[in-house]
């Protein structure tokens, strides 16, 4: 789900370095009112390598098998890190592995960054019931997975074909939005369940890392 | 695991010996020129400005080519797609197919300028060694937060990939295989990533107190290093004009064609 590069029309990717630079702003002003900013640094380095790492993770569905996004764990876990520690991880795809690129890193991180904020909120609003309650910790990490990657996959899909065809017919192009948006449902299920698995794990073995914000 | 990126950061070519700084400023804004550009009939001159300037960094071809491969296949879904069913004007009928003519050429468009611009950022990335690309843009202004998380996701990443492929292996010894989505499959794999992350946690909390033991956050910068230049020539200035003129060029092509 990285847009990659030559597609988009250079509006659009400006557009994107804008979003990006206003949301990375946000975050990193968060970042500098916690008690001690440095502090979080190696924490939220070292789970960018991690998530980085985790992506490469292949789940089994059939026929193929998919890899996981993880943007809605990354803002569950990280809070305001998320946002750059997904930034990061594009540009690391985007250089080492050519996955994305240089001139769409602000569209694609806008586009995982911005549903990982809100999954971040979603899984926070777990506060306002029970937070040691397992079974509404699986429910609110369900929630910020599924959502983490339907908001992203909308952005991706509502982005390509409003821009790359230029020549199709604008019903052709509200019934693909709609058709590949729902092919992504199965796959937001599975990362909504991954997610919650991968929360109540953690709240067993190391409830800290579910602390942020 | 060897991402390989740097694997040629200390050949000698006139893009190795560029200043970082002027090196980053000058192909950024050539690559955005080259994405500004729509108009076909700059796309020859667009591949021989490419062509010309990886053949002067003096990367070998295998380094662009294997970096070429896995984006391929996004190239090929598109090419398998679009010529069919972008535009009006029929040039080929292959049964209930129709070869359209628009898609063709966006289709052309797209590869181009794809091709052009990984090119670029990969003499823009392989031509220096990584840190030295983070400083300088450190120096043209990227807060400290995110060049201090960008080198140090960067020193791990390796290492938590090690990490990854010995979990799997040893998941694989006890005989676990991921073939079916089920249940327990996604609950195992849930746990691979768990300990991956709270692995690598629990490895940030040394590494913190090692870097505060070594004056982290005292607000003391590192001596540059030694070797590093610190001054920019006229080369690396007159190679910053070229690049800015050319990418000037490619922008007023566009708008007047």
């Amino acid at each position: 789900m990285h847009i990659p590069d030559g597609i988009l029309p250079a509006a659009v990717c400006a557009a994107g370095y804008a979003t990006t630079g206003a949301a990375t702003w946000v975050s990193l002003r968060k970042i500098n009112q916690q008690a001690d900013p440095r502090a979080g640094i190696p924490k939220a380095s070292l789970l960018t390598s991690a998530f980085f790492v985790a992506s490469w993770i292949h789940v089994p569905v059939p026929p193929t098998s998919a890899h996981l996004v993880l943007n809605g764990l990354l803002g569950a876990t990280l809070g305001y890190y998320a946002f750059p520690a997904i930034l990061i991880g594009l540009f690391f795809q985007a250089v080492m592995f050519q996955h994305g690129g240089l001139t769409t890193l602000g569209v694609n991180a806008t586009m995982m960054g911005v549903p990982a904020l809100l999954s971040y909120y979603i899984f926070r609003l777990r506060g306002l019931v029970d937070q040691e309650n397992r079974v509404w910790t699986a429910v609110f990490g369900f929630v910020a997975g599924a959502v983490g990657l339907g908001v992203a996959a909308l952005i991706a899909m509502v982005l390509l074909i409003t821009t790359i065809p230029a020549h199709l017919d604008v019903e052709a192009e509200r019934a693909s939005i709609y058709a590949l948006t729902t092919a992504h449902v199965p796959l937001m299920l599975i990362e909504g369940l991954f997610t919650a698995l991968v929360v109540l794990f953690l709240q067993r073995v190391k409830p800290e890392l579910l602390e942020q914000g | 695991m060897n991402l390989g990126l740097e694997a040629f950061a200390h050949l000698d070519s006139p893009f190795h010996r560029w200043a970082p700084k002027h090196k980053l400023v000058g192909l950024t804004v050539l690559i955005f020129a080259f994405s500004f550009v729509r108009d076909l009939h700059l796309l020859p001159a667009m591949l021989a400005v490419t062509f010309i300037l990886y053949a002067v960094s003096r990367l070998p071809l295998s380094f662009l080519l294997a970096r070429l491969r896995y984006p391929g296949f996004f190239l090929l879904a598109l090419a398998l797609l679009l010529p069919f069913l972008s535009g009006q004007t029929v040039i080929l009928r292959l049964g209930p197919l129709a070869l359209r003519q628009e898609g063709c050429l966006d289709l052309l468009l797209i590869v181009v300028k794809f091709v052009s611009i990984l090119t670029l950022s990969l003499v823009l990335f392989g031509s220096a060694p990584f840190l030295s690309t983070i400083k300088a843009m450190q120096g043209l202004g990227l807060p400290s937060i995110l060049a201090d998380m960008t080198l140090l996701s960067y020193r791990y990443l390796y290492e938590v990939g090690d990490d990854l492929h010995k979990m799997e292996t040893a998941m694989g010894l006890r005989g676990f295989r991921a073939r079916r989505p089920s249940r327990r499959t996604l609950g195992v794999l849930a746990a691979l990533a768990g300990s991956l992350l709270v692995r690598s946690y629990e490895r940030s909390e040394r590494i913190y107190k090692a870097m505060v033991l070594r004056g982290f956050g005292a607000g003391v910068r590192p001596a540059p290093h030694s070797r590093e230049r610190s001054q920019a020539h006229v080369h690396d200035y007159l190679a910053l004009g070229g690049a800015l003129f050319v990418a000037a060029g490619f922008l007023a092509a566009q708008i007047l064609l």
